[in-house]
């Protein structure tokens, strides 16, 4: 029989056989998918959290639970003991060197870019690129608050300076701005911020995608901080 | 003995990468640092190894005809099934470096080429040991490679910088040029330590053919060889 099986030329056979074979890929597909589909979204969620905690202050609710979108930008409210004290805002521009670029924001309820923390004089703002595709090496430089390890500092605990982001002169030049009229636009166009030579269009992309989510929340805030103040369960 | 001969074959005498120069687009393009490449590697063996049992356990039933389809949605499967396992619980730094080129390891000729070369000749036993064997080869390559290329570039292995001063990271080898360079570093190595070993048993070494100066007419030693 396996051999018949095996030599056979009937297309209907052929076929059919065929035709199993995708069924039976089909249903393990089909479990697998059904398996992981939770600790997928899982898995996305804890990124989106990650990023939350980099850029709020200390929060003790889920702010990435209740969220609210504006122009495109969603809004994450960060509680303590049932107050909004701080928001984070995620939205992206496609006007990155190749394609997309993603931030996340942490605003004060004024309006202003959050400063995280002083280190060294330096304000450091709560801007952090959480989706880009950049050249290496030069977009990237704009983008990236990337933690270096070393072969010293994977042997010691983890210090004060560790749990915070590293600086970035170009993100962090928006510490404390708040959104106006008029966007923010590099030196180079007639602008205030900061760019990188060699890196002129990815820098204009941050600028803009900054500003883009500034500006929604300058122009929505009374919106965006009655729909964000609800109360929500504390953990 | 001949279960550990196929066990080994993959790793060094028949490395998919080094010897038999298949499976070029992940190698190039993933390994930029070593994480990367070991991660590419893990997940091409997983598959593999998977795709060798099935494929053996039904190489008696499948139609001769229709044999390369099958093969092919048994090992798109396993790719898909990695692929949302990987979604999962990776790392998702891993898994966004890696990208596109985790769907991509169906059209892995390293697969397709154990499976109609080894996997449909063969019992699963034979079969898991030689996927083991050619993902492990591959996966060695793969952080061999990323190891080499991250190291040149910053000075660092695993994303952990060894060389502390190292502070610009010299592109070059990052890039797609320094792929090229790094792997055409790597084959001729290959053959030069198989050569000197052929030398001190004695024998004449033939590299594999396409490895050599056989083929190339750029300089003289194409030309000299033929001679």
């Amino acid at each position: 029989m396996s051999l018949k099986l095996k030599d056979t030329e009937n297309i209907w056979v052929l076929g059919l056989f065929l035709g199993l074979c995708g069924a039976a890929a089909a249903l393990v597909l089909a479990y697998f998918d059904d398996l992981t589909r939770a600790p997928i979204s899982k898995m996305k969620m804890l990124e989106v959290d990650n990023a939350l905690r980099e850029v709020l202050p200390a929060f003790d609710n889920s702010p990435g639970i209740n969220v609210c979108r504006k122009d495109g930008v969603t809004f994450y409210g960060a509680q303590r003991n049932g107050k909004l004290i701080a928001v984070a805002a995620s939205g992206d521009s496609m006007k990155g060197y190749s394609g997309r670029i993603a931030a996340m924001v942490g605003l004060n309820l004024d309006g202003k870019v959050r400063t995280i923390a002083i280190v060294d004089g330096k304000k450091l703002a709560a801007v952090l690129i959480t989706e880009q595709n950049e050249t290496p090496g030069l977009g990237t430089v704009v983008c990236e608050r990337k933690r270096q390890k070393t072969i010293f500092s994977i042997f010691k605990k983890p210090g004060k300076a560790a749990a915070l982001p590293p600086p970035n002169p170009i993100l962090d030049q928006f510490a404390g701005r708040s959104a106006g009229a008029t966007p923010w636009r590099v030196i180079k166009d007639g602008g205030k911020c900061d760019y990188l030579t060699g890196a002129t269009i990815s820098s204009r992309a941050v600028t803009g995608v900054v500003y883009r989510i500034a500006h929604a929340f300058a122009a929505h805030r009374q919106e965006i901080i009655a729909r964000l103040s609800q109360p929500q369960p504390q953990n | 003995m001949s279960l550990i001969k196929d066990f080994t074959n993959g790793i060094w005498k028949e490395n998919p990468v080094l010897v038999m120069l298949l499976g070029m687009c992940p190698t190039l393009a993933v390994t930029s640092n070593a994480e990367n490449g070991l991660s590419m590697g893990i997940a091409t063996t997983c598959v593999l190894v998977g795709c060798n049992i099935v494929i053996s356990l039904i190489r008696n039933i499948v139609p001769k005809k229709i044999r390369i389809p099958v093969y092919i949605v048994v090992i798109a499967a396993f790719v898909t099934v990695v692929k949302l396992l990987m979604d999962a619980y990776a790392p998702p730094a891993i898994n966004r470096s890696l990208g596109i080129f985790i769907p991509l390891i169906v059209v892995n000729c390293i697969v397709l080429g154990r499976a109609e070369a080894f996997a449909s000749k063969n019992g699963p036993l034979r079969s898991a040991l030689d996927g083991i064997g050619m993902g492990l080869g591959f996966a060695l390559a793969l952080t061999a490679l990323g190891g080499t290329r991250e190291f040149l570039a910053s000075g660092s292995l695993f994303q952990v910088k060894i060389i502390t001063a190292w502070k610009d990271d010299f592109m070059l080898w990052t890039s797609a040029p320094g792929a090229f360079i790094i792997l055409g570093c790597f084959l001729a190595g290959m053959n030069w330590l198989n050569m000197r070993r052929a030398v001190k048993r004695g024998e004449l070494y033939v590299p594999p053919q396409g490895m050599d100066c056989r083929h190339c007419r750029l300089c003289d030693l194409g030309r000299r060889d033929e001679e």
